[in-house]
């Protein structure tokens, strides 16, 4: 079985984010790195399918600039078979359907039985890249997974839906699969599994080579809303805590008259 | 290749910043590593410390199984005896990370560390193809037996004793073995025993061997879930195929494995300092007095900058000497007849780093906790906060692995002794400072040109105490550790520094904060270096002779001082913006 996870390398969200001069996207300097929470999801998936599926070949895909080899081998250390890096320094600045287009460029005649993705990127959060490469492909997609079964080329997986409900949804292969927390549990790469993919193929290619169509949109601004109001914390006594809180509900509240 | 810099070489030349390790330099592999240590920690470890503190029945050997299933038992394991033998950073990074667990990073330690090192360097094919493997994946716990209860710093006095039987296949081992970190638990030990009371040897020593009793827990200040017995061996038969290298070389593979214990030592204080300094920014932004959070009052300001900056020294010291253990053991080629004695011989040129660190890095972190308590106001009196645990956790630090003063003395007299071998040109050295204060001397003007200072003022001193002394000066324990004092501080500076500099001139991260901390832990130690050096030469010499000398120092550390407060405004700063400790 031919599987395809592709990931994103984001900032750790915990990270001060700070509009860049550029004014389109954030300033990336002294940030740490790690692989969308998302990706995790679906490379810890990709991963059990392998182990599941015997003589099973897991490619590892992510865009970006060199950095972006580190958060590729950890999910090599989790298991992928290999890498497939697409260079490109400019990655911060291409549109979803780009993205989405250089990913199905890529994954046409190899004959992919399943390509994973995360439902959405943490830092640009547009959820469209996965659905986008199966409409390219022309096959179908299940998105915002929370369960996934894989059986003789058939798939079942259950959604996550609004309000608690779920859904139970079933596809064949090939088909792109989008994941969502809840999933699974990624797991820990282990020191044993870190030093051998050191010595797995990670085969650069260049975006420029597979980019054959042009943006659909524009980011115009990127920008820090407007703090409103802050909350306002009370501290002291309970007693004195309900005077306060009597009085703010009467001057500033239409709850007390 | 470049050539290996030779042990305590740092205090005579100068050292390329390009040349040193820093954390800076990790690759891929040990941020991935340092990654998955930090999720066990949070996930698996820390929410179970209560119960490990409360000794809960099979817990640490769990633990001690999950870890091995992650590969952090085998970090220095050889790949063919199911390890990953990787470099020394990994260990470094491994170490430091583990050391905020109190009572885990020992019996991890105990384990893989000291209980498993005597085997990896020393053991022959047959003791490693029998034991490595089951300590990798924990299938059998291990222990290390030195201490007595009459010989703890003095080692080599041991009364265990071991004979061999008439038959010859056997030693019979009586003896008494006090504090034994993971004795409850073990499997096997690394037991020293002198054979017919004469030869200090080394053996490894099967836990359920009949005659092998451990006593009861002994009731500690710290580390509470770490096991720690006496060990009593009764007519103990151990088979003499179990005798490691060679007998009456035990103090080799003793002293040696102590050695990387120190430097593992030093790495844990670097990691449980963090910790303590990552809790306590986050109780100063999260706790409020007189309306605003502690953490902008201008002492609690200055408490987290030192901590930070200490942990910074002390974090650039240990991996500069992890990066120099690494080189080192990748040079050694201990495939021919006197292999062992190669690798020991290794190991033993940078015993002087491995104390220097030990003792700075164990120091800092009573430090750190101990403001970091202070931090915490009441609240860090209580078990409830970690930082209690991390208060009592760290006291050990400075006793265990040779204490500071066992390692104070080792520093000079090491070197002393080198010099007197012509491997430490002492003699060179002082004459070349002499011609430069007969001459015209320098200011010093920027915080490198006072690490330089610092370098100056330790080989003036060390000079000038051998002159007045000679081969006595070993006696002198109160100058010897004022020596240990100023090779450290020496050490500590111009690791910091180097660091510090390669960051910049690679752009790195956080390079204007690593500036401030760099700053100002030169320029608060060298009124240390000035103090030291002071209460020696006053022993020294008197009259007109003194008067000289103090003008001589005074010429050595010549320095303006600079705005430390402001600059720990900054560094504070920084801290706490980001809730914990960041470089």
């Amino acid at each position: 079985m031919k599987i395809l996870v592709c990931i994103k390398q984001v900032p750790d969200m915990e990270s001060r984010f700070k509009v860049a001069e550029s004014g389109t996207w954030y300033d990336t300097t002294d940030l740490a790195w790690r692989m969308n929470e998302y990706d995790e999801y679906a490379v810890e998936q990709a991963v059990r399918l392998c182990e599941q599926e015997k003589d099973s070949d897991l490619t590892v895909l992510s865009i970006g600039p060199d950095k972006v080899k580190e958060t590729m081998k950890k999910a090599l250390a989790m298991g992928c078979s290999r890498g497939v890096h697409i260079v490109d320094h400019e990655a911060y600045s291409r549109q979803p359907y780009q993205k989405a287009a250089v990913i199905a460029e890529y994954a046409r005649d190899k004959g992919f039985h399943i390509i994973f993705t995360g439902m959405q990127s943490q830092d640009q959060a547009s959820a469209q890249v996965g659905i986008l490469v199966a409409e390219m492909l022309g096959i179908p997609c299940v998105s915002t997974i929370v369960d996934f079964a894989y059986s003789d080329g058939k798939i079942e997986a259950k959604r996550e839906l609004e309000g608690g409900m779920k859904a139970r949804v079933t596809t064949t292969t090939p088909a792109v699969i989008s994941c969502q927390l809840g999933l699974n549990t990624p797991r820990y790469p282990t020191l044993p599994n870190i030093m051998k993919a050191k010595k797995k193929e990670l085969l650069a290619v260049s975006f420029e080579e597979l980019l054959k169509v042009d943006p659909l949109q524009e980011t115009i601004e990127m920008y820090i809303p407007e703090k409103k109001g802050g909350g306002m914390i009370l501290e002291g006594e309970a007693g004195e805590l309900a005077n306060r809180l009597i009085t703010i509900l009467q001057e500033k509240t239409a709850v007390l008259k | 290749m470049t050539q290996l810099p030779k042990g305590g070489g740092y205090l005579l030349g100068s050292t390329d910043p390009k040349n040193i390790f820093t954390p800076e330099d990790f690759n891929d592999e040990h941020r991935m590593i340092a990654e998955t240590l930090s999720r066990f920690l949070e996930e698996r470890i820390f929410p179970r410390m209560e119960e490990m503190d409360a000794k809960q029945e099979g817990l640490m050997r769990e633990f001690l199984v999950e870890a091995g299933e992650l590969g952090l038992l085998g970090a220095d394991i050889p790949e063919e005896y199911g390890g990953s033998e990787i470099d020394e950073i990994f260990s470094t990074i491994i170490a430091e990370k583990l050391g905020a667990t109190g009572a885990f990073a020992i019996g991890h330690g105990g384990h893989c560390g000291i209980g498993n090192l005597p085997i990896v360097y020393f053991g022959n094919e047959d003791q490693k193809s029998r034991y490595l493997p089951n300590i990798a994946t924990a299938e059998k716990i291990s222990a290390y037996a030195l201490t007595e209860p009459g010989s703890g710093s003095d080692a080599l006095s041991a009364k265990t004793k071991a004979v061999l039987s008439p038959d010859g296949k056997h030693y019979i081992l009586n003896g008494d073995k006090t504090f034994i970190s993971n004795a409850g638990i073990a499997d096997m030990f690394i037991v020293y025993a002198k054979i017919d009371g004469e030869k200090f040897s080394a053996f490894i020593v099967d836990a359920h061997t009949d005659g092998l009793t451990t006593g009861a827990e002994e009731k500690k200040m710290g580390l509470k879930g770490s096991s720690t017995r006496s060990v009593f061996f009764d007519n103990v038969k151990v088979p003499v195929e179990n005798l490691l290298y060679k007998p009456g070389k035990g103090h080799v593979v003793a002293f040696n494995i102590l050695n990387i214990g120190r430097h593992k030592a030093a790495a844990n204080s670097v990691g449980a300092a963090k910790y303590a300094l990552d809790l306590s920014a986050t109780y100063a932004n999260e706790r409020k007095q007189f309306k605003v959070p502690i953490a902008q009052f201008g002492m609690i300001k200055e408490k987290l900058a030192e901590m930070a900056t200490r942990i910074y020294a002390a974090e650039s010291t240990v991996y500069r000497t992890g990066g120099l253990l690494t080189e080192m053991i990748n040079t050694l080629d201990p495939s021919g007849p006197d292999g062992y004695k190669v690798i020991a011989e290794g190991i033993e040129e940078y015993a002087v780093e491995c104390s220097l660190e030990k003792v700075f890095a164990t120091e800092m972190e009573a430090f750190v906790v101990d403001e970091g308590v202070q931090i915490h106001g009441g609240y860090g009196y209580i078990a409830e906060y970690p930082i209690e645990r991390l208060y009592r956790d760290a006291r050990i630090r400075r006793i265990f692995e040779g204490t500071n003063e066992i390692n104070r003395i080792i520093i000079p007299t090491t070197l002393f002794r080198r010099a007197a071998r012509g491997g430490f040109p002492l003699k060179d050295a002082m004459k070349e400072l002499k011609v430069y204060l007969n001459g015209e001397t320098v200011a010093r003007e920027n915080p490198g040109d006072v690490v330089q200072a610092i370098k100056d003022v330790f080989l003036f001193v060390m000079g000038v105490s051998y002159e007045r002394y000679g081969d006595e000066i070993l006696k002198q324990q109160e100058i010897l550790g004022r020596l240990a004092d100023l090779a450290i501080q020496a050490y500590t500076t111009e690791s910091t520094w180097l660091r510090t500099q390669k960051t910049a001139a690679a752009n790195g991260q956080n390079a204007k904060l690593k500036t401030n901390m760099a700053t100002a832990f030169i320029y608060t130690t060298v009124e240390k270096t000035s103090l030291a050096a002071r209460e020696i030469i006053a022993t020294l010499v008197t009259g007109s002779e003194l008067v000289n000398m103090q003008s001589d120092l005074n010429k050595l550390l010549n320095y303006t001082p600079i705005d430390i407060i402001s600059l720990r405004q900054k560094i504070a700063g920084a801290i706490s913006a980001a809730g914990k400790y960041v470089s």
